[in-house]
């Protein structure tokens, strides 16, 4: 057995975004009938009567922010703590498709943060555990930030 | 349907009892319902409980258990859970049971313990459902619902910090009042706008805290409910409601919404709302004070509009104004609401069943709404829940 000397990355959970990927996107459903959409996949909406079959469809990756909030603790498992924890801010992105989704904030301080401003998704770590390994989440920074690797 | 009412209601006192079980808890609720209502145990004819999700396989099935410790009479039992509705839910069973013909008496119970702080995520990991995702993926708690909602009211209406902290302080003068409230204290709106930070917009006094406790009602035909001690209040309508497609709220466990709606906000507490209305064949104008779900005091705004006392970003104005207030226009949540007793999930909406029933007997004390005729009651659940109850004297 090699030894393990680069973090290893994780999705925090599977289906939800494409990854690995440059221009990660979140994984949706819609309604090939009614049209309704939504996310995650697997939580159809229909409208009333509609009994169309639904496909996955891939969200824009850009929005703008409609709310947020910022959150002064950690909630319980199965979320995975950052260490060491600092409060952090979740949004609600309007997309294009016309539904909007929550996700983390990042890339700004939350000072900065302004209803209306543009953003898009990158997946970013959320936490890592003792061994090291790095759990990805989906977040939203704005459109202007580049990344600092 | 035929006229039936309320004939006794009780109570577990709301707190954190670690030395005892929910059982302990139910059967007292139990035993004063039944005081009240000058009635044995063996006048019970059908009983319907709120399940206790955090209570194991017999949280699942609590009303047998109930049942047993009363001594059991092989009547009909159901057990139900509709989240944070449940209880207002199982007094619509009970309601129907006996406004149905089936039976002439039916007790509806909730009963509820919950570990301490934010209440947590249940159920196996699945990466496919939102409401592990939510957990998983963001930390993003039931309060961080809460206050995104609250945010978009803020910047909809111009609802301030300040009117946030109004709600808190309205529902702790009336707590004060209130013998059996938990929280006794009168805040200052500066006292709650300098208290922590939860969820951004919302801080510590602006939501409720979880607790247990325990409520039941009891519901009688009214041509029998001469056979008993206990003062009738009958009951004029009972409402349940799911959420209407197009409805834009980021419902509590989703992860999505439509931006635009083309449905009300909290449409499922609107529904539960009007199906009360058309039962009872009156009108929002027409109640004279009101038990909402304060689980924060975004909620208590809101709530003012969903249930139709005025129209959309005007329950500010009722706060400001001191409508809410007993002596005021419309009196909201004269027991002090969740904010001053916590919530007991699976049991709070009994608790405010219990408050209608006292205030319209003219028997609240120094918390008394005068004239008091019709009282609505109005609990909701995450995932799409609400029940709404109305009774009048």
């Amino acid at each position: 057995m090699r030894a393990v000397d680069e973090n290893k990355q994780i999705p925090a959970a599977k289906g939800v975004f494409t990854w690995p990927s440059d221009n990660p996107q979140l994984i949706g459903g819609k309604c090939r009938e009614c049209g309704a959409i939504f996310f995650p996949r697997y939580l159809p909406f229909h409208k009333p009567n509609c009994q169309g079959q639904t496909e996955e469809v891939l969200l824009s990756r850009r929005g703008k922010l409609e709310s947020f909030t910022i959150q002064h603790y950690a909630s319980p498992p199965p979320f995975i703590k950052p260490e060491p924890f600092v409060p952090y801010a979740v949004g609600l992105i309007s997309l294009q498709e016309g539904i909007s989704v929550a996700g983390m904030l990042t890339g700004m301080k939350t000072d900065d943060i302004q209803i209306g401003m543009e953003l898009e998704l990158i997946i970013e770590k959320m936490a890592e555990d003792q061994d090291g390994n790095e759990y990805l989440t989906w977040k939203f920074r704005p459109v202007s930030k580049q990344p600092h690797e | 349907m035929r006229q039936v009412a309320v004939i006794g209601v009780g109570a577990h006192p709301w707190g954190k009892f670690e030395d005892k079980t929910f059982l302990d808890l139910g059967v007292v609720a139990v035993r004063n319902a039944l005081k009240d209502a000058g009635m044995e145990w063996t006048d019970i004819q059908a009983l319907v409980s709120g399940l206790v999700v955090f209570g194991g396989n017999t949280g699942f099935n609590p009303g047998q258990t109930l049942a047993a410790v009363m001594g059991e009479t092989g009547i009909p039992v159901t057990n139900i859970w509709n989240m944070c509705a449940t209880a207002t839910s199982a007094f619509r069973t009970a309601y129907n049971i006996v406004a149905s013909g089936e039976r002439d008496t039916c007790m509806a119970v909730g009963l509820d313990m919950s570990p301490r702080g934010f209440l947590p995520a249940l159920g196996a990991p699945d990466d496919r459902q939102s409401e592990y995702l939510r957990w998983r993926m963001m930390g993003l708690s039931n309060p961080g619902y809460w206050a995104m909602e609250c945010r978009k009211r803020m910047i909809k209406y111009g609802t301030t910090e300040r009117h946030l902290a109004k709600a808190k302080v309205a529902c702790s003068k009336h707590a004060v009042l209130n013998p059996a409230a938990l929280y006794k204290k009168i805040y200052t709106e500066e006292e709650v706008m300098n208290s922590p930070a939860v969820c951004e917009p919302l801080r510590l006094y602006n939501i409720c805290a979880t607790r247990d406790g325990a409520a039941a009602a009891i519901i009688c035909s009214m041509e029998k409910t001469k056979k008993f001690t206990g003062k009738p209040i009958k009951v004029a309508g009972v409402g349940l409601g799911s959420s209407l497609y197009g409805d834009p709220t980021l419902r509590l466990g989703y992860l999505s919404c439509p931006t635009e709606g083309t449905a009300p906000i909290l449409s499922e507490s609107y529904m539960s709302a009007r199906m009360a209305y058309d039962l009872a064949g009156i009108g929002p104008e027409d109640i004279d004070f009101v038990e909402v779900p304060d689980n924060s005091s975004w909620h208590y705004l809101q709530y003012l509009e969903t249930m139709g006392f005025c129209g959309p970003g005007e329950a500010d104005r009722m706060l400001d104004e001191g409508q809410t207030m007993i002596g005021g226009k419309l009196p909201v949540c004269p027991s002090g609401g969740a904010s001053s007793f916590g919530e007991a999930v699976a049991a709070q909406g009994l608790l405010q069943v219990a408050e209608l029933v006292t205030q319209l007997r003219g028997e609240a004390g120094d918390r008394q709404v005068d004239n008091a005729k019709v009282g609505m009651a109005q609990t909701y659940g995450m995932l799409g829940n609400s029940a709404a109850v109305i009774l009048n004297r």
